[in-house]
């Protein structure tokens, strides 16, 4: 097991990486402190969804280095995250059951009674214990996205990487999301979320704006939002005020 | 990391048993097809012949299908992503999806075998335990022949085109329908690098003249080196994402 000796959980020092001669990131750092959750905002195409398959380990560093809780990303490490993909990414024909306790099988839960105590947990923390022997594949969108929240966090990951995990959800399980996530940081869990929409941004501990594979404002909400210089701000204006100063810088 | 290998078979096979469908299909449709040979060759001493090399071919046909299929619904789903995030190593995916296809492929085989003996009435002098064994060989080619060659489909209709460039050449070529003797030279140099020539003299050597699995020994190195070589190309070019 990997110890947690550091307040910084995600360190991403200098990361390049493009798609042939596309910079999907470019020169990108990013301290994420331990135990909060951190939105990752910017429009599509900005590099976001790159930036969370870099820290995953899906797709290598051109150049630069990623390090979790202070180790480099390696086959050790993957026991530390646990990733919600944008796609549901479930085995539809399978129950919501059969799909937990798959993914909390390869995560090393061998242990049946455990294992069993901690799938029912899951289920009944994303609130799908009617729904349990369905399979997938008979469930709603909104549910869903709920078991591929559910199979992220089977294993009790320290860290929580959701690549825009309330896109399609209705308002009231959005905010159902939002709570857990909270209770998720009480217990020490760093989650990184990536989002084009500013209402999941204010639910963030701290954010970073990216736009084209760089960062261009990073900070807790109300900061980045009194950086426009008006008391009034929202997190939109302040999106569009940095988007305009890099405009300027880069002539 | 072993037990990764056998979460990963279990799941495989219990994604097939819930698609009812699917499940139907992989016995019915092959003895639909002996059925159609058993009609269209009258003559047992031609249904003697073609028998034992069509057993050979389903077992191809459908365990690569059925695995490229399904390891290209695995990228396409986006859940090859999720493993490729967890603990589990890309030989435990090959290696899980072939146990996982196993119990099916060689059900499948069994069902045939009983069928072309009893109701077909081919001339038969081998083992049935041989047959079986000389059949995990061959299916072991296969599956890994389909999950490597899934790596170069995005998507179902791509799969499906490897079907005319690796199967069906396979059948005209290794002396499925006639004898690799009668064709041109240079066509049965070509069979000799194509795996389904040994899986049908194998086959054939088996059920019509009594061998055992001593006799056919070349066959079976050449067919498990050919599983061999398609499963380390297949963990590594296994893809992670669409």
């Amino acid at each position: 097991m990997i110890n947690c000796p550091t307040e910084i959980a995600i360190e991403v020092k200098n990361v390049s990486y493009n798609f042939n001669k596309i910079k999907a990131v470019d020169g990108l750092s990013l301290d994420i402190p331990a135990g909060i959750s951190f939105g990752l905002l910017g429009p599509n195409g900005a590099g976001k969804t790159t930036l969370i398959r870099l820290i995953v380990g899906l797709l290598k560093p051109k150049s630069g280095n990623i390090s979790l809780l202070g180790h480099s990303i390696s086959r050790k490490t993957s026991h530390l995250i646990g990733y919600m993909p944008q796609l549901h990414s479930l085995y539809l024909e399978l129950s919501v059951m059969d799909n937990l306790n798959f993914f909390a099988s390869i995560y090393g839960l061998n242990n049946s009674k455990k294992r069993n105590q901690r799938v029912e947990e899951v289920i009944k923390l994303v609130d799908l214990w009617e729904r349990r022997k369905d399979p997938v594949q008979n469930l709603s969108g909104g549910m869903r996205q709920r078991v591929s929240l559910a199979c992220a966090i089977v294993h009790n990951p320290p860290l929580l990487l959701l690549d825009e995990p309330t896109v399609g959800l209705d308002p009231e399980l959005r905010v159902t999301f939002w709570k857990y996530f909270a209770s998720l940081n009480e217990q020490g869990t760093t989650i990184i979320i990536s989002s084009h929409t500013m209402d999941d941004a204010a639910h963030c501990n701290q954010l970073a704006f990216i736009r084209q594979g760089k960062v261009i404002a990073q900070g807790i909400p109300l900061e980045i939002k009194q950086a426009t210089g008006k008391t009034d701000s929202t997190l939109e204006d302040a999106f569009l005020y940095f988007i305009h100063r890099e405009d300027k810088i880069d002539g | 990391m072993a037990s990764n290998t056998l979460h990963i078979a279990g799941r495989v096979a219990k994604q097939i048993i819930r698609d009812r469908r699917t499940l139907g299909m992989i016995i019915v449709v092959p003895l639909v097809v002996m059925t159609l040979i058993g009609l269209s060759f009258p003559d047992q001493g031609v249904l003697d012949y073609i028998a034992p090399a069509m057993l050979a071919t389903l077992a191809l046909f459908f365990s690569f299908l059925l695995t490229g299929i399904s390891f290209l619904r695995e990228r396409s789903q986006g859940t090859m992503e999720r493993l490729m995030v967890s603990p589990v190593v890309r030989m435990n995916i090959v290696i899980g999806y072939l146990l996982g296809f196993f119990i099916f492929a060689l059900t499948q085989t069994l069902i045939i075998v009983l069928f072309t003996i009893y109701v077909l009435g081919i001339n038969f002098y081998g083992d049935l335990w041989q047959i079986l064994v000389f059949q995990v060989i061959v299916i072991t080619g296969a599956v890994t022949l389909g999950i490597f060659t899934s790596t170069f489909a995005r998507n179902e209709f791509q799969m499906v085109q490897f079907i005319p460039l690796i199967i069906i050449p396979q059948i005209f070529l290794c002396g499925v329908i006639w004898p690799v003797e009668q064709m041109p030279d240079y066509l049965q140099w070509l069979s000799v690098v194509l795996p389904l020539t040994y899986a049908v003299d194998g086959l054939r050597d088996i059920m019509l003249y009594g061998a055992n699995l001593y006799d056919v020994w070349l066959e079976l190195v050449i067919l498990a080196g050919f599983a061999v070589l398609t499963s380390v190309l297949a963990s590594l070019t296994l893809r992670k994402g669409a």
